[in-house]
């Protein structure tokens, strides 16, 4: 009995988080929260699968790629709940992983890693915010984890497989979140350290004099250049190629290398980064703060006690010490940069890579109770550095769902109906084939993403919309606005400010049919004279700039 | 010991007693006649015998010249003459039948051949060597057509003598009928589809092999037979171990390969070395025959016969194996030392099911340009990643040419080589798998020598394709047996590693031409043909195809540690349209000539195995 329990554990521990995350995916959608992210994924699926035109543009340039993939996996659960679907299939993966690995390495008793790998998944709120907010952390998270985790594999076999299958990770990773391709530089130290263990010199000695042994010798210096530029080559082969495959594609299909990047109908990256100054003039302001250089790792420290617990263990073992703060240093370039505020990826990036070092040299220094004592308590105050992040967090997504979750009278109460899904229901209850409306999905892809079908819609994905945008009279009937107060508003030529352009080239005349505190639904007609200055007397237009 | 030459070479002291003693021991293992195990497992060199018999007041008489009366040779195995080495000529008018030996002094040689004759004899000497090509050229007819025909009686559906059958052309003719008529009616969709075919089969077969090579690369350390474990074989349980060594023109290596054979760590009495010279190669006897110390190896002559193929000469050569397992190596391979009991360790740890052992190939002359680098990283993908990751797998391995180990009972049960088929190895390593048999590969290396010279490289490439072509054609005359006797993943893989290896060179100029067209000369024709969706999958195979082909050549240098040469593998799509030329030139010739061996040059290189020694990590 004991050996089926010891056999299934896992499983039986991954389906009931499984269940967890389903139950909480549910709760969270009945407080109305939806991640913006979310929902950019669910309207491109949506695009890609239901609209006629662009599909190839849609499957091929949409970026994260492997986010977005993934959650077509899960389509026929819901173009809405697809996204959250995958991120809580990725997260569970992850958590399964994460207790095999421990079991495999069988430094730390069963009773000791079991139950604190299960209370971080259970009740960390940043791998809970992972599972459900739909967004792309899960993946980033599990492909962060299998990069590491091959690393480390490289230097318990000292074989070619395992540097080929973290060069694969590394792309995956990288197309999950294209900062990561940072971990080029990250990497060089301890490439440097795992090229000089090759070499035939003197181990006895500490590695700064291996090293200045070996780069004062020719020979030596020769072999060590070699073979530091063979394994940076196999490890980020890889992922250049398909950075340059996927370039190559967006050149060819939407006429611009970088399009994946930079387009906001592409990347959701380009409109949910927050910058900075609008963090700060927006006066929430505390943890950007911290996003500079020494501060921001000491404060991921600060967040993450479980990832001292593993430098503890690593004393002595410095090239996988150097590992383990590659993404320190991969923190350090980003921030040299630095344009957006750092959302919770960047930091549970930390809490993994401990439960990482952790699998490998976990409990060698200590009797087993000591161990389960100082592992569990260190996981206990992991768990409420976590909740203390999401209570300082910068970004208002990230805060929303630590309130929607925090306030638990909310969760069966009335089922809370947000702003986009009143506009998109007024939309699918107006929009024909006869009665088309005209929506621009860089700002809108939350209404998109809500809508019954794409029947009656037309989006810059259409061949006729730039024409439309030009002569709407000529095509629709309808269109929608986003209005001054829509912090996206910009991203999208269907703002009120080109409306009101449009209104003076006396192209056609409108009237409001539909409007939320963000959007407005505008019904078209033929110019005439008397409902132009009417519609530009409108307030609404009036304070356009 | 009958007496013989040697005792009166010890007599006057230019042999030496203990050399006497082991001779004898040859000799009798192997039945042959104590002169020839003299001069063939080192024991005496031919020049200085030649000089002794001379002192004794033998001339040596060429005996290729001399007038013979076939019947009395008739009336001779060509094995018992090859062992014993004698020839009889003639007799002379005084009744005395005249025979020609290498050793005049041999009693025992006397006694048979006169109780074989019923007539008195009168000996001459002559060179072992003349006897040997005399005695195969002139009654290894039987043996010979044995090598060429014994595999298409035995084994019909597995010869390689009918390149088409009649249902691969139906079905050919067939294919291309209904392409070329689709191209007329339907040109754009026809297009298209055979475009998209070609492009994903492209990608398929290179992720293939990528999965491959990761397979491979997880057990790269793994050591099936321990160093400590060869260091404790004990000698005397060693079974004699045949080496065929096929040669032709290749008089300028025939010193190294001593050098070569003496490095082996093996009991040098349990060594059957053959090196298989054709009749028409003077040239490799001679330099055998002006050899100025003493070989190793026994010289088998292969009469001429078509086809002039190394298998034809293997298949010839196993008819005078005497050992329990047999290795093929090139007369310029250096094997690692302990390779050979390496290979009887791991047999003897391996079911029986195995029987075959391929070792992992690779050159000691990287460095010298840059084709030998490009070969070279080639050849380590090839033998360190992909030949175990087939193993792994449990995937047919075509055998590579040379360090093949083989139980040699089994080898002929299997009906040996195919001479008929160019690359006779790989079909052999199939064949096995058709069987329900097994190919394994032992961790050792042997040095080659990678060629050096562009076009020398063409033939030899071009000959390895047109082999895999033909092999793919033998076995896949019935695809539905092939399936049931080597199962589903090993049919996939079959298709994937030997039929689409030489189609994917084929069809790679196409798909270059194609990318070039559109990305680099914007040829607008080129859109018509690809619509939106075609172009992409088009392109994301191309240059996906590439970068993994490039990677997977990076692979390579791990192992081995060439990280040297981890920067020329980015010329891999300049190597691949050499395979291609090579590709072209093979289908022309498995039309024109299928039979027909492209020779390859060796002994270009100016580095030797030596000097790769001494500068090898």
């Amino acid at each position: 009995m004991k050996k089926i329990a010891e056999k299934y554990i896992n499983g039986v521990l991954a389906l009931a988080l499984l269940m967890y995350y389903l139950i909480m995916s549910w709760i969270l959608h009945r407080t109305g929260y939806e991640h913006s992210e979310n929902l950019f994924i669910a309207e491109k699926i949506k695009v890609l699968l239901e609209s006629d035109e662009g599909n190839l543009l849609t499957l091929g340039t949409t970026f994260p790629s492997l986010v977005f993939l993934s959650s077509l996996v899960f389509t026929p659960f819901g173009y809405l709940f697809a996204p959250i679907l995958a991120s809580i299939a990725i997260i569970t993966a992850l958590f399964y992983m994460i207790i095999s690995d421990f079991k495999s390495s069988s430094k730390i008793q069963a009773f000791v890693y079991v139950p604190v790998v299960t209370l971080l998944f259970f009740l960390h709120p940043g791998l809970i915010y992972a599972a459900i907010s739909g967004r792309g952390v899960a993946a980033i998270l599990l492909f962060f984890y299998l990069v590491f985790r091959s690393l480390f594999r490289y230097y318990q076999t000292q074989t070619t497989y395992y540097l080929s299958m973290a060069s694969i990770y590394l792309s995956c990773l990288i197309f999950c979140d294209y900062n990561f391709l940072w971990l080029l530089l990250a990497f060089f130290p301890f490439v440097v350290l795992v090229s000089l263990e090759g070499l035939k010199i003197n181990k006895d000695q500490p590695a700064i004099l291996q090293y200045f042994q070996s780069v004062n010798n020719v020979s030596q210096r020769r072999k060590l250049a070699n073979r530091t530029v063979a394994i940076y080559i196999i490890i980020f082969l890889l992922p250049f190629g398909a950075i340059l495959l996927f370039q190559v594609l967006n050149q060819t299909h939407a006429g611009n290398s970088t399009y994946f990047l930079t387009s906001q109908y592409a990347n959701w990256h380009v409109i949910g980064n927050v910058p900075i100054g609008e963090v700060i003039s927006n006066g929430n302001a505390k943890n950007v703060t911290r996003q500079s250089q020494l501060l921001f790792q000491a404060y991921v420290l600060l967040l993450n006690p479980l990832l001292i617990l593993a430098f503890f263990y690593y004393k002595g073992k410095l090239y996988e010490l150097l590992t383990l703060l590659a993404p320190f240093i991969l923190i350090s370039i980003l921030v040299i940069n630095l344009q957006y505020n750092f959302t919770i990826e960047y930091y549970l990036i930390f809490l993994i890579l401990g439960l990482l070092g952790l699998t490998i040299y976990g409990g060698r220094k200590f009797g087993k109770k000591v161990t389960w004592f100082l592992v569990f308590s260190v996981a206990l105050l992991n768990v409420f550095t976590g909740i203390y992040y999401f209570k300082n967090t910068d970004d208002a997504e990230e805060r929303t769902f630590y309130l929607s979750i925090k306030d638990y009278k909310n969760w069966l109460g009335t089922k809370t109906i947000n702003e986009e899904f009143e506009i998109a229901a007024y939309v699918s209850s107006i929009a024909t084939k006869q009665n088309k409306i005209l929506i621009d999905d860089a700002a809108a892809f939350k209404v998109i993403a809500h809508l019954k079908d794409l029947n009656g819609v037309v989006l810059p994905l259409n061949k006729s919309f730039i024409t439309l945008v030009e002569n709407p009279i000529a095509g629709t009937r309808y269109i929608l606005i986003a209005k001054n107060n829509n912090v996206l508003k910009t991203f999208s030529v269907l703002n009120a400010y080109n409306f009101k352009q449009m209104l003076i080239q006396e192209k056609f005349s409108p009237e409001i049919m539909f409007e939320t505190e963000h959007w407005a639904v505008y019904r078209i007609f033929k110019y005439n004279k008397e409902m132009q200055i009417d519609a530009l007397n409108d307030e609404r237009l009036k304070q356009t700039k | 010991m009958n007496r013989c030459v040697l005792h009166k070479m010890n007599e006057a002291a230019v042999f030496a007693e203990d050399k006497l003693i082991a001779v004898g021991d040859i000799a009798d293992t192997y039945s042959y006649a104590p002169i020839k195990a003299a001069l063939n497992f080192g024991f005496l060199q031919r020049k200085e015998y030649v000089a002794f018999l001379a002192k004794e007041g033998y001339d040596i008489i060429d005996v290729r010249n001399e007038e013979m009366d076939k019947a009395y040779i008739e009336d001779c195995e060509v094995s018992h003459m090859n062992s014993f080495l004698y020839l009889p000529l003639r007799k002379l008018p005084s009744g005395e039948l005249l025979i020609a030996v290498a050793d005049p002094f041999d009693e025992k040689l006397a006694v048979s051949l006169t109780v074989k004759f019923k007539c008195p004899l009168k000996f001459v000497a002559t060179s072992d060597l003349d006897i040997t090509w005399m005695a195969h050229t002139m009654r290894g007819g039987f043996f010979v057509k044995e090598a060429v025909f014994s595999l298409m009686k035995k084994d019909p559906d597995s010869s390689g003598l009918i390149t088409f059958t009649d249902s691969q052309l139906y079905f050919l003719f067939g294919f291309i009928g209904i392409t070329v008529a689709m191209l007329i009616l339907f040109f754009k969709p026809t297009f298209i589809a055979i475009n998209l075919f070609s492009s994903v089969f492209f990608l398929f077969s290179i992720l293939f092999k990528l999965y491959l090579a990761l397979t491979g690369s997880k057990s790269e350390l793994h050591e099936v037979v321990s160093k400590e474990e060869i260091k404790n074989v004990n000698e005397a349980t060693l079974p004699v171990y045949t080496i065929l060594l096929p040669v032709f023109k290749e008089d300028k290596l025939i010193r190294k390969l001593i050098w070569n054979l003496r490095s082996l760590d093996y009991p040098q009495a349990k060594l059957d070395v053959k090196l298989l010279i054709e009749e028409v190669d003077d040239k490799t006897l001679n330099a055998v025959r002006n050899l100025d110390f003493p070989a190793n190896f026994e010289v088998i002559v292969c009469p001429a016969h078509q086809p002039q193929t190394k298998p034809k000469a293997c298949n010839y050569g196993l008819h005078f194996s005497r050992g329990e397992y047999l290795a093929i190596y090139d007369a310029e391979d250096v094997p690692d030392s302990d390779q050979l009991k390496k290979v009887v360790c791991q047999f003897r740890k391996l079911p029986d099911e195995f029987v075959v052992l391929q070792g992992a190939l690779n050159y000691f002359n990287k460095n010298e340009n840059l084709l030998t680098r490009m070969f070279t990283l080639e050849y380590s993908y090839w033998f360190d990643y992909m030949l175990t990751g087939l193993e792994t797998m449990d995937i047919p391995i075509p055998l590579g040419g040379t360090s093949n180990h083989f139980k040699l009972k089994k080898l002929i049960e299997l009906g040996a080589w195919d001479p008929f088929n160019v690359t006779e190895d790989a079909d052999l390593g199939l064949r096995v798998y058709d069987k329900g048999l097994k190919v394994g590969v032992v961790n050792s290396t042997t040095l080659e020598e990678a060629n050096n010279e562009f076009f020398n490289w063409i033939r030899q490439r071009s000959r390895w394709i047109k082999g895999y072509m033909q092999t793919y054609l033998v076995h896949m005359r019935n695809p539905a047996k092939l399936v049931r006797r080597v199962g589903w993943k090993g049919f996939f893989g079959f298709n994937f590693f030997i039929g689409g290896t030489s189609f994917t060179f084929l069809l790679y100029p196409v798909l270059l031409g194609f990318f070039a067209m559109y990305l680099i000369f914007k040829w607008s024709f080129v859109n018509k043909l690809f619509p939106d969706w075609v172009l992409y999958i088009s392109i994301f195979n191309f240059i996906a195809g590439n970068v993994l082909m490039i990677y997977v050549n990076m692979l390579a240098v791990f192992k081995r540690r060439y990280y040297e040469l981890i920067l020329f593998s980015a010329l891999n799509p300049i190597y691949w349209l050499m395979h291609s030329r090579a590709a072209y030139k093979g289908l022309w010739q498995l039309i024109t000539k299928p039979f027909y061996w492209e020779k390859t040059n060796h002994g270009l290189s100016k580095l030797s195995s030596t000097s790769q020694v001494v500068t090898h990590d």
